[in-house]
């Protein structure tokens, strides 16, 4: 089998398949490797996308139908055991996969290998891994996907549910100083479900300031409030216990009435933030390009972006927090460029 | 024996003596000065320790390993420890026997002070002294010899500090400079001038084997007074220089420790005991090392070293504001002193000035002792709450914030009467406070709850519903003022509760209640001490896996408290200890520490990865602490798991 490639594609999120399409219509042979057994990256876990709230399956498989092509060859279960130039042009990269180790060679690498979620755990004050009812945004992607709220939840129809914005996000303490950007327009999202799923919830946004940057978001905002009647509180939960009965209780400050809040509650969603990929730094530093002090990888340029070493490039939010659209534009901009690269192009601004 | 010199006097004496007389009336005004400026309280004091015959036995015990011997820093480092002891002992060795030798000898001439360091100038050996002169020039020799071989290692180590195993060490001033090069000539010189006279005079081994070597090569005439002038001067320009420099702290040093053995404290940063503290530093630069600063780019020039040069020289007051701001007062410093100064608490004591004058707060927020939760039995109110017994009257003294802070190296004080009921201070009924920074661990008072609760143990949980600081962050900061008013209420609270045991979960709580607060005969433990206690006991039980755990000492426990050996014992009931390479008084800051107030996060990171990196020496499979302040630092960078000793029992548990 021929193991020669013009592109490496590291991770099969949306951006590593979204790349792989574009390169593939553009007739560059491409590796998508993926470490997990199924592609999709995070998409897997989300139930539906934001601001429409298109479900993520229905995203996930037209993606896969896409890189469903003759140019594409995509190895999942795939762990990189090393990556290197090569001696004169290009890369290569020695795998360990389930049929066994295999060297591939490509002209160019892209590398997609995405975000990780910030470990809730760590935020400690929040309880999460501590109480039953704290859980994660993505916990929660789960519930709406399985159907199973009520196993947090349990038989009340009136149920209170807090939403903590911006956990491990904006937060120097926890080592990320970054706007994970993404996480506001969730947790309206979020709130809204569980609104639809429980009308009579009486549902709570803790929020530094809500970012809601993109078209269509601040339409969310309002309906949220108007339509669902979301209670938004602009504070930073201090501390969370627990009561007798198991149920949550979330201490706050609401900075607008500027008065301490204590709100008991069945279930606190805590808005995971994006954080780097600690994997990036071991592809980038085989590769010697650089990541930033908040461990993303550093963009050659603050304004156009892209090229990081001659036949290196990047899409997606290894290079920092992206909405599913940024991510997916991206993508295909990484693909235009390295078509014109393969096609002796270096002069890439 | 007889003068050699008619009259027994020269001229060359005179630098001498006026450096003497000049280094005298120095530190006696000095002395006068800093004791009108001690609180009256601490005057009275040193009175009494002046009386005490069991502080003048330790302060003379002090006095001989600590100025003399500097056993501490033998301790420490070999090297570095017999430079110093050679150099101070040997030079007190020959002041003491060439006392002696005076007084053997030429007894009608001790009176003239300089007599017995210029002896073998003045003197004329005869035959008719015998083996007791052969026995005082042998001695005499191997003490000077003593001594030349420190100022050889001094020289030395001038340049090649890493020889006496110092990574970084302070540069010298100017002022320190002369009087380093000073003392650096004394001892050559006075060998060489008694090599001079010893066809004379007369000379142990070392200087008689000199004088044969250069005395072929020197005319009969001679003059050798030129190089007793020298000897002379280099011993006058030391001793005017002394108040000027470093070495301020030969003199001081031995006041300092009658001082504080007579339990006087720093009140303040600038005057009184704190200036003996000053004087006493020799800016060693030992604390460099120490300092977990020094992992941060620049964090060097925040050494404790560098305060207290700039509190004692007037430097920019800016640069000793930044240095007492910057300070984790993790008393890594005051570990590494050889002298024991308590730098922290003078950088403490230097940011209290700040809050002179400013209004004192007034914490109406906070409910009031009748109201509180822990101290009346009203399951109504707080359906969580267990019944908290018959109220008691609240009739509370608020301790004193000044000088009760207690050395590194004191231990933590067992009354009598709680070594006697050791057995059964698990039947009396708890309070436990988890105080501000357990209640962001949860881990930490849930897994308190499940050990008290597997102990059968009469509790309550005092800030369960929230609940008061302890007031340690606020003197931290130094505003003690602030800080007595909290430990006001809370002090109305405990008592009321009726407990006999107060447990923490927080060493920063631990230590301000131990030292600050006056509970009376409410015993306070650390739950280390606690949980440690009911595992030995048998009232709870735990399992032991081969789990490799890595202990950190928190600053506030170990080094704060003294408290390292149960920890210990708790870990190794649970799994196997795996030391840090910088553990117990050595352990290094976790970074998070409240003593800080203007290190950015980033340079605390710097910190925190230090310390993990000692941590993971023994190859542990998680780490332990004491502290829910290092826990949560520590959790945001390290690689291996991050726990608490409560968790680690409370997954432990069998019962």
């Amino acid at each position: 089998m021929d193991n020669n490639y013009n592109t490496i594609i590291i991770g099969a999120g949306p951006a590593g398949m979204e790349a792989a399409y574009r390169l593939s219509v553009f007739g560059i042979r491409t590796c998508l490797l993926e470490k997990e057994a199924e592609t999709g990256g995070h998409l897997l876990k989300w139930d539906r996308i934001f601001p429409e709230g298109r479900k993520a399956s229905e995203i996930l498989g037209f993606m896969r139908k896409r890189i469903e092509s003759g140019n594409i060859t995509t190895i999942t279960s795939a762990r990189i055991d090393s990556i290197r130039k090569k001696a004169g042009n290009g890369y290569e990269a020695e795998l360990a996969t389930n049929e066994g180790k295999k060297t591939i060679t490509a002209d160019t690498i892209l590398i997609a290998c995405g975000f990780k979620l910030f470990n809730a755990a760590k935020k400690e004050e929040y309880g999460y891994g501590i109480y039953n009812r704290v859980i994660t945004n993505a916990d929660l992607e789960n519930l709406f996907k399985t159907n199973s709220t009520g196993s947090i939840i349990g038989e009340n129809r009136t149920p209170a549910v807090g939403f903590v914005h911006c956990v491990g996000s904006r937060d120097e303490k926890a080592g990320n100083r970054h706007c994970s950007k993404v996480c506001c327009a969730t947790a309206v999202k979020q709130a809204m479900e569980i609104k639809e799923a429980y009308p009579q919830a009486t549902v709570y946004c803790f929020y530094m300031d809500l970012r809601m940057f993109g078209r269509h978001y601040e339409d969310m905002y309002l309906e949220a409030q108007q339509k669902y009647g979301i209670r938004f509180i602009r504070g930073r939960v201090s501390e969370v216990s627990e009561d007798c009965n198991e149920r949550i209780v979330a201490k706050a400050e609401d900075t607008l009435s500027g008065k301490p809040v204590k709100i008991t509650l069945d279930m606190l969603v805590l808005m995971s933030g994006i954080a780097c990929n600690p994997d990036s730094g071991k592809i980038t530093g085989s590769l010697s390009i650089e990541n930033d002090s908040d461990g993303f990888i550093k963009y050659a340029d603050s304004i156009f972006g892209q090229v990081k070493g001659p036949g290196i490039f990047t899409a997606g939010t290894c290079t920092g927090p992206k909405t599913l659209p940024e991510t997916i534009n991206e993508a295909g901009e990484a693909a235009a460029v390295i078509y014109g690269y393969l096609k002796g192009n270096s002069n890439n601004f | 024996m007889e003068d050699r010199i008619p009259g027994g006097y020269d001229n060359f004496v005179i630098p001498f003596l006026a450096g003497m007389a000049f280094i005298l009336a120095y530190c006696i005004a000095k002395l006068i000065g800093i004791i009108m400026h001690m609180p009256s309280d601490d005057r009275k004091k040193l009175l009494l320790s002046l009386v005490n015959p069991r502080i003048i036995a330790k302060n003379i015990a002090d006095i001989f390993s600590d100025c003399l011997l500097h056993v501490k820093i033998f301790r420490k480092n070999p090297k570095l420890g017999y430079m110093h002891m050679s150099i101070a002992f040997g030079w007190f060795m020959l002041i003491v026997i060439g006392h002696m030798e005076v007084a053997e000898f030429m007894p009608e001439k001790l009176h003239t002070f300089y007599y017995p360091i210029f002896f073998n100038y003045f003197v004329l050996k005869t035959a008719d002294s015998g083996t007791a002169l052969a026995v005082y020039e042998f001695l005499m020799d191997f003490f000077l010899l003593m001594v030349l071989s420190g100022v050889g290692i001094a020289v030395f180590k001038r340049f090649r500090s890493s020889i006496v195993g110092m990574k970084r060490t302070t540069r010298p001033l100017t002022r320190d400079r002369i009087a380093m090069y000073a003392l650096w000539a004394i001892f050559p010189l006075r060998l060489i001038a008694e090599a001079s006279v010893a066809g004379t005079g007369g000379g142990g081994f070392l200087a008689m084997s000199i004088y044969k070597a250069i005395s072929p090569l020197m005319p009969e005439s001679a003059n050798v007074l030129p190089i007793w002038w020298a000897y002379s001067i280099s011993l006058g320009i030391f001793f005017f220089m002394l108040p000027y420099s470093r070495y301020m702290h030969i003199p001081t040093e031995a006041v300092l420790i009658m001082f504080r053995n007579a339990g006087i404290r720093a009140t303040n940063a600038e005057t009184g005991f704190s200036l003996l503290e000053q004087y006493s530093c020799s800016t060693c630069g030992m604390c460099i090392d120490a300092c977990p600063m020094t992992n941060i780019a620049e964090g060097e020039k925040n050494a404790s070293v560098y305060f207290i040069r700039n509190l004692r020289y007037g430097g920019g007051k800016s640069s000793t504001k930044s240095i007492a701001n910057a300070c984790l007062m993790c008393n890594k410093c005051v570990a590494a002193c050889p002298v024991g100064i308590n730098s922290c608490e003078l950088k403490r004591r230097y940011r209290s000035a700040d809050y002179d004058g400013m209004p004192a707060r007034q914490y109406g927020f906070v409910p009031s002792m009748e109201t509180h939760p822990a101290t009346i039995g009203n399951t109504a109110g707080n359906p969580c709450m267990e019944d908290h017994g018959n109220r008691i009257s609240a009739s509370y003294a608020i301790a004193g914030t000044k000088g009760q802070s207690r050395g590194v190296d004191s231990k933590p004080h067992k009354t009598a009467s709680c070594k006697q009921n050791e057995d059964n201070v698990y039947n009396k009924k708890a309070i436990y406070f988890s105080g501000c920074m357990t209640q962001l661990t949860p881990s930490v008072s849930r897994s308190m709850e499940r050990i008290f609760k597997a102990a059968g143990i009469d509790y309550s949980y005092m800030d369960r519903d929230g609940g008061l600081c302890c007031g340690r962050p606020l003197m931290l900061a130094g505003n003690d003022r602030d800080a007595a008013s909290l430990i006001e209420k809370n002090t109305g609270i405990i008592e009321t509760s009726g407990a006999e045991i107060l447990v923490l979960s927080c060493p920063i709580c631990y230590k301000v209640f131990k030292e600050n607060y006056r509970l009376g005969n409410i015993r306070i433990m650390h739950h280390t001490e606690y949980i440690n206690g009911l595992i030995e006991s048998g009232r709870i039980k735990i399992r032991r896996t081969d789990e490799k755990l890595a202990y950190h000492d928190p600053c506030e426990l170990g080094r704060g408290c003294g408290i390292y050996d149960e920890p210990r014992k708790i870990i190794s009931a649970a799994g196997h200890l795996a030391e840090a390479s910088e553990n117990r008084e050595s352990s290094i800051c976790c970074g998070g520490s409240l003593g800080s107030i203007t290190l950015t996060y980033d340079q605390r990171s710097k910190v925190t990865q230090a310390a993990l990196e000692s941590l993971a020496c023994g190859s542990p499979d998680r780490i332990v602490t004491a502290c829910p302040l290092c826990l949560k630092t520590f959790g945001t960078y390290s690689a291996l798991p991050v726990e608490d000793i409560a968790f680690t029992v409370a997954r432990s548990l069998e019962n």
